[in-house]
């Protein structure tokens, strides 16, 4: 493990691309959450120059909602794209440069070198859900004080599942980026079926039932960003009538996960039976 | 001496192509062993499955005694094909990964990379490197932690006659170390100068397989003339070892199923009464037998 883990660290050490790709994740990351709260109340200012009762404007960064919000801007399908890429990137340049199969000259297992993708994988997700929840803590801070109580109730689940939705769909892209081989095609299928495809097969299949989330929808983009559902904004219950969650289903994450643990195991077949 | 590699009846397809078919071959603790074909005779294809990169359709093949697995890789040093390293690594990063994915300590790498002329541009990445240069570093990473068999697919292939000489340079010295080397080329005079033991493949079946001197020796015919051709035939043919010959320009080429000697035959033909006018003893080259096996195999 350790060994498999040292070695992918020599991979990426001095790989600019991925450095570049990683620090641009965390720019647009950043960006989107503390955007978030300014664009929502410029939305609440247009609805409010046509509406005789004003609404409110709404905070969304105090204890504990802040985690949950977080989560949810953290998942969206414009940010979770990178982490994404980089893994595409990752595995295509495998077979680009042909250093898989001298990595199995060598005297790595085909399944050692699998495990070793999905080992980087876990620890990405391990390291971004650790950066998120640390920024989340800080935002938190700032924007409640410390006379909150309520600080950590949201925090475990909603960053548990924003670590499964990257680990899962990091996975998806590994999948892709396997099964495809090539760098270009990979990203360009990725990114077009993560981004347009999907969101509008989910908002034809969605229509008849809006605004009804106990209707799940069981596309596999869509199941990794609706872990956390929706922001925690108060407001939206009453408009909307929502019901907001207060922790992430079992059921919903067992979803994605069934998904990657399917992709895992077409990878496996195929490395087995493939030539290299 | 130890069997190294033991292969029988390989076979791989690819659609309708038999690649390789029904190949068995045996390699030996310090050989040198040439597998010589021309493109497309399957050498690289049954190396990848030597390799476990191609799975094999038929047939079964074992390292150093043992069924094949990543411990067995791990013994031996390759070059297949290109080169393949990260572009974006320098040398001794891309040479650390080979060295722990071998379990292999690093102390090695100095050493290689001196080995291989690479030493200076150590620091440098892969994707400045020129073509012969990235062929001497896959040679150097396949020299890494001291392999017992060296496999080269062609490692001259492309180069210049200066990074020709190089390679075949190296592979010299770890031959004279004792290593075993399996050896894929198209090119006869490299398997001449290299080998001593070879194969020739011709879309994918084993045409032949020996001692290269061998080779050479049975590949001999001698060429006699006399002013009694017909004493001389009829003689001849009493030789030991006479196989056939044939009758051109007064002259008459004899082939033979063993080593023989032009003293021998003369004091032969002499005690027979034949008076030879013409007696030279024809050695063909590897590239003219190699030439025959394939168009007598058509």
């Amino acid at each position: 493990m350790i060994k498999l883990l040292n070695i992918e660290f020599k991979k990426i050490r001095t790989y600019k691309v991925f450095w570049i790709l990683t620090g641009l994740y965390f720019v647009f990351l950043a960006a989107g959450i503390l955007l978030a709260e300014f664009m929502i109340n410029h939305m609440v200012n247009d609805i409010n120059k046509r509406m005789p009762i004003p609404l409110p404007h709404v905070a969304i960064y105090y204890f504990p909602d802040v985690w949950q919000n977080v989560a949810f801007f953290a998942s969206i399908r414009y940010v979770l794209i990178f982490p994404a890429i980089i893994m595409i990137i990752l595995i295509t340049n495998e077979f680009t440069y042909k250093t898989i199969r001298q990595n199995v000259i060598n005297g790595m297992s085909k399944t050692e070198f699998l495990v070793s993708k999905l080992l980087i994988i876990l620890l990405m997700a391990m390291v971004m859900t650790l950066v998120l929840a640390a920024g989340a803590f800080l935002i938190g801070l700032s924007h409640s004080g410390f006379s909150e109580v309520d600080f950590f109730s949201k925090g475990v689940p909603f960053m548990a599942g924003f670590f499964i939705s990257l680990i899962c769909y990091m996975v998806y892209a590994f999948f892709c980026g396997f099964m495809m081989r090539n760098t270009g095609l990979a990203i360009a299928i990725f990114t077009l079926y993560s981004l347009i495809i999907e969101p509008v097969v989910y908002f034809f299949l969605r229509a008849p039932f809006m605004f009804n989330n106990s209707i799940y929808t069981y596309l596999p983009v869509n199941t990794v960003i609706r872990l956390t559902e929706y922001p925690a904004i108060p407001m939206l219950k009453k408009i909307m009538g929502l019901n907001l969650q207060d922790h992430v289903s079992f059921v919903a994450c067992m979803i994605p996960i069934t998904y990657a643990a399917v992709m895992i195991g077409i990878v496996f077949l195929v490395m087995k039976r493939k030539d290299l | 001496m130890e069997i190294i590699l033991n292969v029988e009846n390989l076979s791989k397809s690819f659609g309708k192509i038999k690649a390789v078919n029904q190949l068995s071959f045996e390699v030996r603790k310090g050989q040198v062993y040439g597998i010589l074909g021309p493109n497309g005779s399957g050498k690289t294809t049954t190396l990848s499955m030597l390799l476990d990169l191609i799975p094999p359709d038929k047939g079964e093949f074992s390292w150093f005694g043992q069924p094949p697995s990543k411990e067995s890789r791990k013994r031996i040093g390759s070059v297949i094909e290109s080169p393949n390293f990260f572009p974006y690594l320098d040398a001794v990063t891309n040479l650390e990964i080979v060295a722990d994915i071998k379990d292999k300590p690093y102390d090695d790498i100095p050493e290689v990379l001196q080995l291989s002329g690479l030493y200076e541009r150590r620091f440098s990445k892969f994707r400045t490197y020129s073509f012969g240069m990235r062929q001497r570093l896959a040679v150097a990473s396949a020299l890494l932690g001291k392999p017992e068999v060296l496999i080269l697919d062609e490692p001259t292939n492309g180069l210049d006659p200066q990074g020709i000489a190089q390679i075949r340079e190296i592979i010299s010295l770890v031959a004279s170390r004792g290593t075993t080397i399996l050896l894929a080329s198209h090119l006869l005079d490299e398997v001449q100068k290299i080998c001593n033991y070879v194969l020739v493949l011709r879309k994918g079946i084993m045409l032949f397989s020996g001692n290269v001197k061998e080779v050479l020796a049975v590949s001999d015919f001698i060429e006699l003339s006399s002013s009694d051709m017909q004493g001389l035939i009829a003689a001849v043919r009493e030789f030991p070892g006479f196989s056939s010959f044939n009758e051109t320009d007064g002259l008459i080429q004899v082939h033979f199923s063993k080593v023989v000697n032009t003293a021998e035959i003369n004091t032969f033909l002499y005690q027979k009464g034949i008076l030879l006018s013409h007696l030279v003893d024809k050695k063909r080259s590897l590239e003219q037998h190699f030439l025959e096996l394939l168009q007598d195999n058509p």
